[in-house]
């Protein structure tokens, strides 16, 4: 076969499979979001609505606003920590040698980790009567120890965050600390001479340099934490009450467990919005050079 | 039977020109050499011989066929490539006989032949090896053998000793000369360096700009470049070119000193290619002009003075007992068979007497 | 303080923090390693030092548990998912790599995208489907929707391989007499071999790693090992000790796989294109 309509051949499987299984949801669940579309009754997806899904998340479900609300918070905290820390993380291990690469390789275990053992590992953790930190705080600090973390709407989230940070951390230092390796060593050798301080080296030589591989990690970790759903499930499962049910969790909660298809593609349609504006974002910084 | 025909051949990406318009004929068993600056569209045109590439105007002959619509597969052509583009994860061997293997070739006769191209590129004790484990130079081999493995119709070579120490490039200069005479198989090559050109070429393309600035034999494209650009490309150090005018048949330099007499009319503005060794250096008032020496420079063989000539330097070449200093005084006379007279604006040669 | 004493402080410091983070990275799987090992009495006192056993493992395939089902709907659904997803991919990936196709940015870049769409936005028209034509509860549902998962990963890590791969060597093999599926098979599949191993390993432990497609379409026959955690939720509570050594037999593969490809995994995640 010639080049020229082989190329086309080889790459439709793959455009199909990616339509089939992304783009093709993603018009389905828009279609969905216009009607009824509940699940326990006859000839879904029924009637057809309108706006009138997007109108009831909007105005009636306090339970829609609190989760875009936790969302949002969840979202910004967790970025923001794990950002900071692991560009505190990449910097510590970036000079290379024995210790820090051996810790470099520790560093993919939890990323290789399910986030749903991951809840769970750390719903174990915090248990009040025989997780980690109660036995630790009953040794070092009793007051502290004995806490019912999950069942306190703040705790809960702080876990739920803390769960997220940990999961996060290694992968992004390890992103970080490739995107080190590539500042050119002899621009902070230079300002060095320079007589530059160590933070002044920092701030006015590596981190200009790193700029655009924070922005991808800031971008990607922003898309991740908005998607959140399985430490969640796993740790919380949202509460206490609702204190901890970010938006994919509330989408499922709607869609599969009450059988609301249509109104929950329309939460998940008003989720899709943000998510193509990062992707926009992303998208260009990634192919900036390009 | 296999000449090369490129009938107004164009290769255009958007509006950038590859290769613009070019016809070259190149004969049956001929060593053809693509020579040129970096960028002038030698591989590119190689390329469209082989295949690789399609031409956006213009037609491609190997002997009688037309190959423009042919896979490179089928053009029956064997190229070495710059980079050598071995199979790494195959032996020296399996590299080598992989044409073979892909045509279908009987397995013993795959052995011989592939025995007889290891000895004559000198390999035979390294068949086992992977590329990974040779030197540029064994690699470069390597890259020969499986071209040579076969008998195709056309060699392609581009650039194939561009990555070898000046030492090697030397033996596998004269090992590809050798080879060419031997097995008689129409050659293009492509190389920017002058020396490999000279030495290997039957005949000569000099490209520029994706265009054939002068195409003939090594002695021809030296001794009678067409224009100014073949004149100072080709020739170490470059031809000398001096700014001047025709007065009456002399050339005048345009300091107003009569220099030499080249024959023609008059003409305001010409340029004059002298090559360093077409000078003769004499004692000051002894020849036709009196210059200061600006450097020297001793290669052994000779001594290169450059000198300073009005508002421009020139080269000259003497004999290695030459002994000038900087800011002596030397006389210089031109050998008149070898002057070359060239329009500034053309850039073409200009031929007194015709 | 001398100039010296400043910089073995400063070293000291490091060296203090990084085992420090080293330690808080692995608390939470040491934590399950120990638990897994302790008897159910143990882990209700908080020992740390205990007599281990391990007869959790051999607990959580006994019934009611059934480890074993899940572990073999894990392994076969993560495993087919590879076996489609890694030849598709490598097809359009070597296109995109070698040729110029019309729209061959905007595809890319979709396909990049499509790992953002959130995962609840995918599963709900597949759940009406799923429900629809019966393939709820199903191996080959949960591989289906997993290649929306594997695939954009896997065309662009393949693809950063045979970018890698130097154009000359396949432009070689097309003189020599090849042709396109021959360069193909003969010289771009042997020299891509490693980039397409670690692509593999790398889409099984997403695949095995999937909670939410399998929380959603399985309950009874295709439930893989993450949704079998939630088997040991009991009566009186969390049985965490069989919760350890389940959460050991999902995570231990996927450590000795990921450490094999270590070199490629964070490329393989950002797909080769932060630099
Ligand atoms: N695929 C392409 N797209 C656009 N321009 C190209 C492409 N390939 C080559 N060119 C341009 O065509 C011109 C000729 O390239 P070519 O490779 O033929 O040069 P060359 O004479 O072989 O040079 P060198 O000695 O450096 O190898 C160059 O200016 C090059 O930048
Ligand atoms: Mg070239």
């Amino acid at each position: 076969m010639r080049d020229k309509s082989l190329k086309y051949v080889l790459v439709l499987p793959a455009v199909f499979v990616v339509f089939a299984t992304a783009i093709w949801p993603l018009v389905e669940s828009l279609r969905l979001s216009f009607t009824v579309g509940r699940l326990n009754r006859p000839n879904f997806p029924q009637e057809y609505l309108g706006f009138e899904n997007y109108a009831w998340a909007f105005l009636e479900e306090p339970a829609f606003w609190n989760s875009v609300q936790v969302t949002a918070i969840y979202t910004l905290v967790t970025v923001v920590l794990t950002t900071v820390l692991a560009l505190g993380l990449a910097l510590l291990l970036s000079p290379g040698g024995r210790l820090r690469s051996t810790v470099q390789t520790l560093l993919i275990l939890p990323f290789a980790m399910s986030p749903a053992l991951i809840g769970v590992s750390f719903r174990f953790m915090f248990n009040p009567e025989f997780g980690l930190f109660d036995a630790f705080f009953s040794f070092v600090f009793p007051p502290l120890a004995h806490i019912s973390w999950l069942s306190d709407p703040t705790l809960a989230f702080a876990v739920v965050v803390m769960a997220d940070v940990w999961g996060w951390i290694p992968f992004l230092t390890l992103v970080l600390i490739g995107g080190l390796a590539s500042v050119p060593r002899d621009t902070i050798e230079a300002a060095q001479v320079d007589g530059a301080s160590g933070w002044r080296v920092f701030k006015d030589v590596t981190l200009p340099q790193l700029m655009p591989v924070l922005a991808v990690v800031i971008i990607l970790k922003t898309i991740f934490s908005l998607k959140t759903f399985d430490q969640i499930y796993m740790l919380t499962n949202g509460g206490p009450g609702t204190a901890t049910q970010t938006l994919s969790h509330y989408i499922y909660f709607s869609g599969l467990k009450y059988g609301q298809i249509g109104y929950s593609a329309s939460v998940a349609w008003l989720m899709v919005i943000p998510m193509i504006f990062l992707t926009y974002l992303y998208a260009k910084h990634m192919f900036r050079k390009g | 039977m296999a000449e090369i025909k490129l009938e107004k051949l164009t290769k255009r990406w958007g509006d950038f020109i590859g290769v613009d318009n070019q016809t070259i004929h190149i004969h049956d068993k001929e060593f053809f050499v693509l020579l040129g600056p970096s960028g002038c569209g030698k591989t590119t045109t190689m390329r469209m011989i082989a295949g690789l590439e399609e031409p956006t105007d213009g037609e491609i002959w190997i002997g009688d066929r037309m190959v423009n619509d042919e896979l490179p597969k089928d053009r029956d052509v064997a190229m070495v490539f710059q980079n050598y583009g071995l199979y790494p994860h195959m032996t020296v061997y399996d590299n080598i006989a992989y044409p073979l293997k892909v045509r279908k070739t009987p397995p013993q006769e795959i052995e011989t032949r592939v025995a007889k191209a290891a000895e004559q590129v000198e390999l035979t004790e390294f068949l086992d090896r992977k590329p990974k484990a040779m030197s540029g130079g064994q690699r470069q081999r390597v890259a020969l053998a499986r071209a040579i493995v076969r008998t195709p119709l056309v060699f392609l070579m581009d650039e194939p000793l561009s990555n070898l120490d000046a030492k090697l490039r030397v033996t596998m200069r004269a090992e590809l000369k050798h080879l060419s005479h031997e097995l008689k198989i129409t050659t293009v090559y492509v190389t920017h360096d002058q020396i490999e050109a000279m030495t290997l070429a039957d005949r000569i393309a000099v490209m520029n700009h994706g265009v054939v600035q002068q195409l003939g034999t090594p002695d021809e494209i030296y001794n009678n470049p067409e224009n100014i650009f073949v004149a100072s490309f080709i020739g170490s150090p470059a031809m000398n070119l001096i700014q001047g005018s025709l007065l009456d048949g002399w050339f005048v330099t345009t300091g107003g000193t009569k220099l030499t007499r080249v024959g023609g009319g008059d003409k305001e503005r010409v340029v004059l290619g002298v090559r360093a060794e077409d000078f003769i250096i004499t004692d000051a008032g002894q020849g036709d002009i009196d210059v200061p020496v600006y450097a020297t420079e001793n290669t052994g063989e000779s001594v290169l003075l450059t000198i300073q000539f009005g508002k421009q330097r020139v080269s000259a070449k003497g004999d290695r007992h030459l002994d000038k200093k900087i800011d002596d005084i030397v006389g210089l006379k031109v050998k008149p068979e070898h002057l070359y007279l060239f329009d500034p604006v053309t850039e073409k040669r200009i031929r007194p007497g015709q | 303080m001398t100039g010296k004493q400043k910089k073995q402080f400063w070293n000291a410091l490091q060296v203090i923090l990084i085992l420090t983070a080293a330690f808080i990275m692995l608390i939470p799987i040491i934590w399950i390693f120990l638990a897994a090992f302790k008897t159910h009495v143990d882990v209700y006192q908080l020992k740390v030092f205990f007599t281990p056993t391990i007869e959790n493992f051999g607990t959580v395939f006994e019934s009611p548990y059934h480890l074993g089902d899940k572990l073999y709907n894990s392994t076969v659904v993560a495993g087919v998912t590879v076996l489609f997803a890694i030849p598709i991919a490598t097809c359009a990936a070597y296109s995109f790599s070698r040729f110029s196709l019309t729209g061959e940015m905007t595809m890319l870049v979709m396909i990049l995208a499509t790992q953002f769409v959130p995962a609840v936005v995918i599963i709900l028209p597949f759940f009406v489907m799923f429900r629809d034509i019966g393939l709820l509860d199903t191996r080959l549902g949960l591989i289906l929707i997993n290649l929306a998962i594997v695939m954009p990963f896997a065309i662009w890590m393949i693809k950063g391989f045979i970018d890698g791969i130097p154009i000359e060597t396949e432009e070689a093999a097309m003189v020599d007499g090849s042709t396109r599926i021959q360069v193909i098979l003969n010289i771009v599949l042997p020299m891509a071999a490693p980039g397409l191993f670690t692509a593999g390993i790398f889409c099984f432990i997403l695949a095995w790693n999937e909670f939410l497609f399998a929380l959603i379409l399985t309950n009874k026959d295709a439930v893989t090992l993450p949704i079998g955690l939630a088997l040991f939720k009991a009566e009186e509570g969390d049985l965490w000790n069989l919760l350890s050594a389940a959460g050991i037999i999902i995570m231990a593969p996927m450590f000795v796989l990921a450490l094999i490809i270590r070199k490629h995994f964070v490329q393989g995640m950002t797909m080769g294109a932060v630099r």
